[in-house]
């Protein structure tokens, strides 16, 4: 067979135009950033970069308030993965049947994810707030002592993550029903000749050919979860007493409240291994599942 | 009643309550675009109250809101059309050639703190005087998008399987054909699907345009903060504006929704 | 190999052109720059700066609303074109920071807060020192402007920026509850602490006392207390907040707020604290006069005709309550057009438009204004007489004059919030608060 040149480069035609795009966009910030996690820079025109080594690394490894950001971040991150896939992938599941007005109950399904997160985590703050939010007065009619919320040290981060929940399982489900949509149908068909149950076939069929998608769904949340910002930058900005400060939220105080351009680098440098660190080990696990 | 019956009410039930827990902060939104300020902030006029459209009127009438939906529509549709443009042969190469590695770069662009970025390319677009422009929106907002898009898409053409191109390949069609009229066509609802998010994560990005937009690019998530100042918080306004950001984004939606489920039934898959 | 590097050089031609080509779709709408004063010759020796082009970036609030509305009269007198932007507070420092670490010519003239921003700003070669253009038209009138007012805007002996709002602690309270109660108005802070107990009643919803409980934001408030007890954040030289004076005002404010407070107070900033007391569910209030709408207008306040005002109650040392500039304008100091940019900043802050904006509800800075019944016709006529005092005995500053303001609000908000959540041992919060706070100003020495 004779292709013409394209055909026969395909494979870097087609990867290359993406691959350059993001190298060209990125490769400066990265190196600016990592350029000046060794310098201390209040950001001076006047005063230029001081070089310090890896003292700014040093420095937060020894601040109890960057390694209480970690914890929060993994805190919040973990319990909100979990929520979001257990709940998405119900949910997809539930949808993933033919209904009255199923399109209009997956439209409606998609407007947490839509709405504009700023606005909507100023919602969820007159929602919780104690005296006059919806939580409470709902809470009362069902009999609950009213509760703290966001107000309260130990309970702002399940209740950020309620909101983080509500905002992006849809995204989890939506991608989950498209996975879903192109699973084969002959196990099923041969399963209902074996007199399967519907658990059985959820367990021992849907879930094996969905995992290269919950995967993705997996990983891409995890990014994202771990780098939330808007819902905690509106609603608490990391208090009450830094309670919900997050990597994310104590690298932007540190930049644009502190103004230490320094110590901010390598906090973004850090927390980018980290995000990398746990996507490669999703990849592997994909690859050792698609191995197996 | 039989058992069938049982489950089916059972199942419509559950869709019921999950839809009621989703969407009820957003209906405590848009009645609270119709309330005055006192009317939001007390707890005894939830449901029944005087509802007033000021704040819609206000929304219009001081702001350009036009503009700034004008704005966003053009900078969504333009970054989330050339990520697609850009991201699936990428994803369609990394599938079938097994080039995680290369992916995992393109990944990069979602794992770097938004926040490492706004320096840096303040610095490169206004050397470029390209500050305020769409082109410096659209070049940012891709790369949220094409990175999802990627990643997604891989899922997608992985999925699919090697018979259909081998088909392809024997009725004369070179890779390049085979993937534009089958590999494509097959992939509908994962392309709608990832489309739509990147057109949401546009929609919606607020870091990258506060830094990057101007007078004249504005965007609407930045707009909305017009709502908030230093010596009040119009909540009023400010729920008004995010139903109308909302609203675009649910006509589209809506409509890719049919689209999905059309091309589904239409055939593609078994063709 | 040498096959597969062609194919790579070829791609990323085709990239380019791709590239090159939706850039080229979008750049109609992207190559249309300012004009500058290089196009049309000035037109009459009047208006030396016609045909420029002055960008103004200001924050969203409502001195901006007031001013906005005016430009084409200043457009018009001067021929230089205005282009407005404005953003929220925060998103304004994100965005001023990032355009001057890049070196960027715009904004021209900006909008910032003096106290906060400030000496980071000026120390960092960003503002351009405005002393000489302050003096140059006699008819401005510089020496109008309140001193204590410029003295918030200059840094080490140079001045920053003009003041264009200042504001004042005071106390809010509701008048029907201290009526029907048959509480007199709190004078000292000693009666404020005695009344808001008796008025706290969280069994039927009514609480005695809110105010800011958030860390960083409460700095601003607690200052008035801190004041009025004879304290302050920094003494000749020194961190202070661990006096007896500091310690007697942090714990008032304090406990003020965990005794007397609506639940939730740790998540409140100003528009939770006007929120609640708007909705006639707290007795008193202290926080700046300039937020006072959010108090009495109808569409905002469910109480708004039952909302008193009084001076800020006497502590030890009688009642000094802050009376700062919250925002002033500047100019960038890499502007290619710093006269036209003076031209806009000595129009907006002249006379005649600040008593156009003050009758907006913006308290200025010009004492010439503030002796005009005019200017304060659309204030509660209470509060005009209040206010004044304010202004008399009031100190002007609201958190620690240090160049890394955000670090020491938070090592100063610390302590209230310890007491806020029960910790018995102020004295050793204020203690190592006030460690924190000296570290900060050492630091700071050798900048």
């Amino acid at each position: 067979m004779r292709y013409n040149w394209t055909d026969r480069n395909l494979k870097w035609m087609y990867i290359l135009p993406a691959l350059v795009f993001v190298l060209v966009m990125m490769l400066f910030p990265i190196a600016y950033t990592v350029w000046i996690s060794f310098y201390e820079w209040s950001m001076s025109a006047i005063t230029p970069p001081a070089f310090v080594g890896l003292a700014n690394y040093m420095d937060l490894f020894k601040d109890e308030r960057f390694l209480d950001s970690v914890f929060n971040t993994f805190y919040f991150t973990i319990v909100a993965l979990i929520a979001e896939m257990v709940l998405g992938l119900a949910i997809a599941v539930l949808f993933n049947r033919s209904f009255r007005g199923k399109n209009i109950a997956k439209t409606l399904f998609l407007l947490p994810m839509v709405a504009t997160p700023v606005a909507m985590g100023l919602v969820w703050m007159l929602i919780y707030e104690p005296t006059i939010g919806a939580a409470n007065t709902i809470l009362k009619t069902i009999g609950i002592e009213p509760q703290l919320f966001l107000a309260s040290m130990t309970q702002v981060i399940p209740s950020l993550i309620v909101v983080d929940v509500w905002q992006w399982t849809p995204m989890v489900a939506l991608i989950l029903m498209a996975g879903l949509s192109t699973l084969p149908v002959d196990p099923y068909e041969s399963a209902d000749v074996d007199g399967a149950t519907a658990w059985q076939k959820f367990v021992h069929i849907t879930l094996p050919l969905l995992k290269p998608t919950i995967i993705i769904a997996l990983m891409l949340r995890l990014i994202d979860v771990l780098k939330t910002f808007d819902i905690i930058y509106a609603t608490t900005q990391g208090g009450p007493n830094f309670k919900s400060e997050t990597l994310n939220i104590y690298g932007y105080v540190l930049g644009f409240q502190y103004f230490k351009m320094g110590s901010t680098s390598a906090l973004l440098v850090i927390f980018f291994l980290i995000v990398m660190a746990f996507t490669l080990l999703l990849i592997w696990m994909k690859k050792r599942l698609e191995a197996a | 009643m039989n058992k069938k019956k049982m489950t089916k009410f059972v199942l419509a039930a559950l869709t019921v309550l999950v839809l009621l827990v989703f969407v009820f902060p957003f209906v405590w939104m848009l009645l609270a675009s119709f309330k005055t300020q006192s009317q939001i902030m007390s707890n005894d006029q939830t449901f029944v109250f005087t509802p007033t459209t000021d704040n819609y009127v206000n929304v219009f009438r001081q702001y350009d809101f036009l503009k700034y939906i004008v704005n966003s529509m053009i900078v969504a549709i333009v970054s989330t059309l050339l990520s697609l443009l850009l991201g699936l042969p990428a994803a369609y190469s990394i599938a079938k050639y097994r080039l995680q590695g290369l992916g995992l770069i393109i990944l990069v662009a979602r794992i770097v703190p938004g926040i490492s970025f706004l320096i840096p390319w303040y610095i490169i677009f206004s050397k470029l005087k390209l500050v305020d422009s769409y082109v410096s929106l659209v070049l940012s907002h891709m790369l949220v998008g094409l990175p999802f898009i990627v990643w997604i898409m891989i899922s997608f053409f992985e999925k699919l399987p090697h018979e259909v191109e081998e088909a392809g390949a024997i009725d004369g069609c070179s890779p390049h054909q085979v993937f534009r009229r089958i590999v494509l066509p097959m992939s509908g609802a994962g392309i709608i699907t990832s489309s739509l998010l990147s057109f949401i994560f546009s929609w919606n990005n607020f870091m990258f345009s506060i830094i990057l937009a101007g007078d004249k690019t504005k965007t609407l998530p930045i707009a909305v903060f017009n709502f908030m100042s230093y010596a009040e918080i119009n909540w009023g306004g400010l729920m008004a504006a995010a139903c109308i950001i909302t609203l675009p984004v649910l006509v589209i939606a809506l409509i890719a929704q049919r689209y999905v489920v059309s091309g589904l039934s239409a055939g593609a898959v078994k063709g | 190999m040498k096959k597969k590097l062609i194919g790579t050089g070829t791609a990323i031609l085709v990239t380019a052109s791709i590239l090159a080509g939706c850039g080229g779709n979008d750049a109609p709408a992207a190559s249309s720059p300012a004009s500058t004063a290089s196009g049309s010759a000035p037109a009459a020796s009047d208006k030396p700066f016609a045909g420029q082009t002055v960008t103004l970036v200001t924050a969203n609030h409502p001195w901006s609303e007031a001013i906005t509305p005016l430009l084409p009269e200043f457009e018009a007198a001067t021929g230089i074109k205005v282009k407005v932007e404005n953003y929220f507070e925060d998103q304004l420092t994100q965005k001023l920071t990032v355009q001057f670490t890049a070196s960027s010519e715009t904004p021209d003239v900006f909008m910032y807060r003096p106290l906060q921003d400030g000496r980071l700003f000026f120390k960092n070669g960003w503002i351009a020192p405005l002393d000489d253009y302050a003096k140059k038209d006699a008819d401005y009138d510089f020496a109008d402007i309140s001193a204590s007012a410029v003295n918030t805007t200059t840094i080490d002996g140079k001045l920053a920026g003009i003041p264009i709002i200042t504001e004042r602690g005071v106390l809010y309270y509701r008048k029907d509850l201290l009526e029907q109660a048959g509480i007199p108005v709190p004078k000292t802070l000693d009666e404020l602490v005695a009344a808001a107990k008796k008025l706290h009643d969280p069994g039927s919803e009514m609480y005695g006392f809110v105010a800011r409980g958030q860390r960083s934001p409460l700095v601003t408030q607690l200052a008035s207390y801190l004041f009025s007890e004879g304290g302050d954040f920094i003494t000749d030289g020194k961190a202070s907040i661990n006096t007896p004076e500091a310690v007697k005002a942090m714990t008032t404010y304090g406990t003020l707020l965990k005794d007397s407070g609506p639940p939730g107070v740790l998540n409140m900033s100003w528009p939770q604290a006007f929120g609640i007391f708007a909705q006639g569910k707290v007795a008193f209030l202290t926080d700046a006069d300039s937020l006072y709408t959010n108090a009495i207008d109808p569409e905002k306040s469910k109480i708004g005709d039952k909302v008193g005002f009084a001076l800020f109650p006497a502590g030890a040392a009688g009642s000094k309550p802050v009376n700062v500039t919250a925002w002033a304008l500047s100019i960038n100091e890499r502007s290619k057009n710093k006269d036209a940019a003076w031209e806009l900043i000595q129009w907006a802050t002249n006379k005649e438009n600040v008593l156009k904006t003050q009758q907006k509800g913006n308290p200025g800075a010009r004492n010439s204004v503030w002796d005009n019944p005019e200017a304060t016709k659309t204030f509660p006529e209470e509060l005009v007489p209040i206010i004044k005092e304010s202004i008399a005995n009031g100190v002007g500053h609201d958190r620690p004059l240090v160049v890394a303001v955000g670090e020491a609000r938070d090592a100063v908000g610390e302590v209230v919030m310890r007491v806020i959540t029960g910790d018995k041992d102020v004295q050793g919060a204020a203690d190592k608060a006030n460690a924190n706070l000296q570290a900060i100003i050492d630091k700071d020495s050798k900048r």
